[in-house]
């Protein structure tokens, strides 16, 4: 497979399809990979594929310094295509300004993550072209994705506070979350704003809990759930709870999954006539 | 002077502490994290790791603290002074790195004027430092001209002998008056003691560093090596000898606080002007600028080095930018 | 120990709007002991803080010769600068200071001085150049090039009409095109190009320019042509600060914590600095 991807990677690069790939490389140990651009055909062999294929490279879609580098070909799991969805939703990128490289995956951490064991995207839902053996989508029942709320669900009101106090006491706003996170992509973060100032840039209990539960909320409809954020907390927040939290009631409420089609309706930022909800209309 | 302790003294050793009427903070394990925390008893330490998550640094210099307090009345304010931080306190299983972090943030918080946040807490505080008995290969401490049993910073230094014991050093005076606070626990040292200590890997010739940074401020290297980078807090954060600050005032209608926070030169907002110009504009200039820091910049200002080599950073990095890598390839270029 | 960051309190004793933005503040010292053991130099500045909406960096407007007061100009532009603006006469306000280096006017004696500013960068250059006028035997012609967008957005009005009426200044006030007025009666044209036609003589002259990045970059190669050389010609510098102490670590360009050795520079200076401003 990884041979395929660098082939594909550099006829991409040789026909001036795109200007660059985003894609895995060799991490600094064997048990990390990390994001590498390639500009040139000759150095598709720094190419990898592997079971640390963690991250979510759309978030490279954002960033200035990566797209000065010009069109990219953007190497995606099935997870990160969803994200691709909501971004093309969002209208933050064009369709025609990527080339989606896809990538069919069984899984990537080491422990497995948990995305993956409930995961219906082993093949992209969106690609350009498709690398690796295509896998049926199979349909993962409502409960069992969900699955890792059940134990926080089970806590009363007032061990869930203490909880998230407890786990919010450790931030140290080093804002590595958002920064990560491929939807994240204001220009200003709103807690870089400060007329007003929303949200307090202190890294104390208030400003700790405005800001993790800002930050979930505005990515409730739209997280897809990657774990990214989760991943790179360097105080290890399990903010994959919150997220999931937040995608199970924009699911119940709205019914809606963000990321599975460009042809649905965004569940928050869509009107209708028969919202439930009073003060809309 | 010299002594030694068992691992059974802990117990007696801790308590003593909290007798005496010090503040432990030792290396505590929580789920995946091992942490430097407040610990009531020596059951709480953990000290199988190779390095804290969380460096020395907040001991000193907190996430967020007060730096003034003010009431408002009309046009009328009084002014109050922050009291109590400043907590007789032991660190203790620290690592030799974060211990030598402590004479190098000296440097910055007492050049011209002092700082009494940190001053205050540097004389209350007393480090006992554990030698590292392993590493991992993100660790360069011998790179920075340090080592896995250094003394520098620390007060007391322990060093594994066997399974169960570690030789005492004294490293200061007030290293000396607490093992003589706490004589009791300590016996005396054997002859020849088999000092169990890492090794580790010499990554780059720190010599060579600086001279190609005051040359190449304008390089390719730094876009290039940095084009990974998410410009977040993290490395900044971790680092025990990162040391920029953000102060804000936060207050009700009648009254506030004035507070110093952590802040990066990482994050784009760091610089930035209200009208908006920002000299460092690109993640490559503030990558540029973490380097140039810690290697070239505080060594001409403070003749000192701004970085001891933990490691941490490259380690909690969410895009595996790594440090030691980017001097050994400094070191590279310098050689071409 | 005392806390570096414990700020003075301060009175507003007067308050002139200068253009649309742009206001002074006359600040005294709460606490007359304090006033008394006060001491700066021109070119220093300071830590202006509402309490409760933040800190702020200033430079010290007024001159060191007037010993009873400080004077602040600020323009409206962020969070800081929006609070002092609703504050009135009556209200206090925090400071910390002074803080940095200062324009060298010992070393100008017996020369002649050239003062160049643009937009709201007068402030610095105000207290120099009163800091001079209120010692004007010991230097030789003073001349004052001023410009700001447009008429409106000139500040210190009123003393640009004193230092207009006075013969031993030679003032020359302009607008960007666009911005005059019927009743203008300065030059129309950008800083750098009225520089170039005012053309100072550069000998034994000092020059001091203070503005904008973009009208700095402009206005030194003017004055190398016209003969100044670069360490006689100096400016300031305008980092985002917060503490201005040589601690927080914002403000560098280089090995130089423009807090501490500057914000004042001399052109050769700045040469010798990476590009980082
Ligand atoms: C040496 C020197 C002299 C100066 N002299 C003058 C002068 O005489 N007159 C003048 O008008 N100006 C002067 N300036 C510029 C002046 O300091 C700034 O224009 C002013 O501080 C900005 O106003 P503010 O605090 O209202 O802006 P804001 O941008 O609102 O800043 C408010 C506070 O919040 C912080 N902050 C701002 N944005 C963010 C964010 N996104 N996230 C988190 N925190 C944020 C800021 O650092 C600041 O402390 C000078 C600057 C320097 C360095
Ligand atoms: S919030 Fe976290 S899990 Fe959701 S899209 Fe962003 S990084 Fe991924
Ligand atoms: S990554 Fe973790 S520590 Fe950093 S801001 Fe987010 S929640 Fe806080
Ligand atoms: S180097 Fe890593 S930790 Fe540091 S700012 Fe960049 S992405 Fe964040
Ligand atoms: S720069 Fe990295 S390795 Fe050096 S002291 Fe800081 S965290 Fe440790
Ligand atoms: S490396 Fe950056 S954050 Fe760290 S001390 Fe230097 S300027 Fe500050
Ligand atoms: S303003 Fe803080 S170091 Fe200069």
């Amino acid at each position: 497979m990884i041979e395929e991807l660098r082939k594909k990677a550099e006829e991409l690069l040789k026909n001036d399809t795109v200007k660059v790939v985003f894609g895995y490389g060799e991490g600094s140990v064997p048990e990390r990979t990390r994001p590498v651009f390639i500009t040139k055909p000759e150095d598709v062999n720094k190419l990898t594929w592997n079971k640390y294929c963690v991250y979510n490279l759309t978030t490279y879609l954002k960033r200035q310094e990566t797209r000065k580098l010009g069109k990219p070909a953007i190497i995606v799991k099935g997870c990160d295509a969803r994200t691709i969805i909501v971004l093309l939703k969002e209208c933050q990128i064009k369709r025609e300004d990527v080339y989606i490289l896809g990538v069919t995956c069984d899984g990537v951490g080491d422990p497995l993550a948990t995305k993956c064991e409930s995961c219906d995207v082993h093949t992209p839902r969106i690609y350009d072209d498709l690398v690796g053996e295509k896998k049926e989508n199979k349909e993962v029942p409502f409960e069992e994705r969900y699955a890792e709320l059940d134990e926080y669900e089970k806590l009363g009101e007032k061990e869930k506070w203490e909880f998230w106090q407890k786990q919010f006491s450790k931030c140290i706003k080093c804002y590595a979350c958002s920064n990560m996170c491929p939807l994240c992509f204001c220009d200003r973060c709103i807690v870089e704003k400060n007329q007003p100032q929303w949200i307090d840039s202190s890294a104390h209990a208030r400003g700790n809990l405005s800001w993790n539960v800002t930050r979930a909320y505005h990515l409730a409809g739209r997280c897809i759930n990657c774990e990214e954020c989760q991943r790179v907390c360097p105080v290890d927040i399990p903010l994959n709870l919150l997220n999931k939290k937040l995608a199970k009631e924009a699911e119940k409420n709205f019914d809606y999954r963000p990321g599975y089609s460009v042809d649905d309706e965004l569940a928050m930022s869509t009107y209708k006539e028969e919202d439930s909800q009073e003060f809309f209309k | 002077m010299e002594k030694l302790l068992n691992k059974n003294k802990f117990d007696t050793l801790i308590a003593g502490l909290k007798k005496q009427g010090y503040k432990t903070v030792a290396p505590k394990k929580d789920n995946r994290l091992v942490t430097l925390e407040e610990v009531q008893d020596a059951s709480e330490i953990s000290l199988d790791h190779v390095i804290t998550n969380n460096s020395i640094k907040e001991f000193f210099f907190p996430k967020t603290e007060k730096i003034l307090s003010y009431t408002l009345d009309k046009n009328k304010v009084e002014m109050e002074e922050p009291k109590g931080f400043a907590v007789k306190s032991v660190i203790f299983g620290t690592r030799p790195c974060d211990a030598f972090s402590l004479p190098v943030m000296d440097k910055v918080f007492n050049w011209d004027c002092s700082d009494k946040f940190w001053v205050e807490r540097r004389e209350a505080i007393t480090i006992v430092t554990i030698s590292c008995d392993k590493s991992d290969s993100y660790c360069f401490c011998t790179s920075v001209g340090l080592a896995p049993d250094a003394k520098q910073g620390s007060d007391v230094l322990l060093t594994k002998i066997s399974n169960d014991e570690y030789l005492v050093e004294t490293v200061t005076e007030k290293g000396e008056n607490l093992v003589k606070e706490m004589e009791s626990v300590f016996s005396d040292p054997p002859g020849t003691p088999d000092r169990q200590v890492a090794t580790v890997e010499e990554k780059f010739d720190l010599k060579k560093i600086k001279p190609w940074l005051d040359d190449n401020f304008e390089h390719d290297v730094w876009d290039e090596f940095s084009n990974k980078c998410i410009g977040c807090g993290a490395c900044t954060f971790v680092c025990p000898t990162c040391h920029c600050f953000d102060i804000v005032d936060e207050c009700t209608m009648t009254k506030g606080d004035r507070v110093k926070n952590w802040d990066g030169c990482q994050f784009t907002m760091f610089t930035m002007h209200t009208s908006g110009h920002n000299p460092r504009s690109t993640q490559g200039m503030r990558w540029r600028q973490r380097i140039m820091h810690k290697f070239k910049y505080y060594v001409e200002k403070f003749d000192s080095t701004l970085c001891v080599g933990c490691g941490r950073c490259s380690r909690v990095c969410p895009a595996d930018m790594n440090i030691s890598e980017m001097l050994e390839l400094i070191e590279t270029e310098a050689g071409k | 120990m005392d806390n570096i960051y414990r700020p003075y309190l301060m009175t507003i004793s007067d308050m002139t709007d200068e253009a649309p933005g742009v206001r002074t503040f006359r600040l005294n010292f709460s606490d007359e002991e304090e006033g008394k053991n006060f001491k700066f130099q021109t070119g220093q500045f300071g830590l202006y803080s509402v309490f409760g909406a933040g800190e702020s960096t200033f430079c010290i407007a007024s001159s060191p010769t007037r010993e009873d007061y400080i004077e602040c100009t600020f323009r409206e532009a962020g969070r800081v600068t929006k609070a002092l603006r609703e504050l009135n006469v009556g209200d206090t306000i925090g400071f910390r200071g002074p803080y940095g280096n200062v324009f060298p006017i010992d070393k100008w004696e017996g020369k002649n001085l050239v003062f160049v500013a643009g937009g709201i960068a007068l402030p610095p250059l105000r207290s120099v150049i009163w800091n001079c006028l209120d010692l004007r035997d010991k230097y030789k012609d003073v001349t004052i090039i001023y410009g700001a967008k447009t008429v409106d957005d000139l500040v210190y009005k009123n003393e640009l009409k004193e230092w207009e009426a006075r013969d031993d200044i030679n003032l020359v006030t302009t607008v960007d095109p666009g911005g005059e007025t019927p009743e203008w009666t300065g030059k129309v044209g950008f800083v750098p190009t009225v520089v170039e036609e005012a053309a100072p003589d550069s000998n034994d002259t000092i020059a001091i320019v203070c503005g904008p990045p973009i009208m700095i970059k402009f206005t030194l190669p003017v004055l190398e042509k016209l003969g100044f050389k670069h360490d006689k010609v100096y400016t300031t510098l305008e980092n985002r600060m917060k503490c201005g102490l040589g601690k927080c670590g914002r403000c560098n360009i280089g090995c130089t914590y423009v807090c501490k050795e500057g914000p004042v520079f001399t052109a050769e200076e700045i040469s010798k600095m990476p590009d980082e401003f």
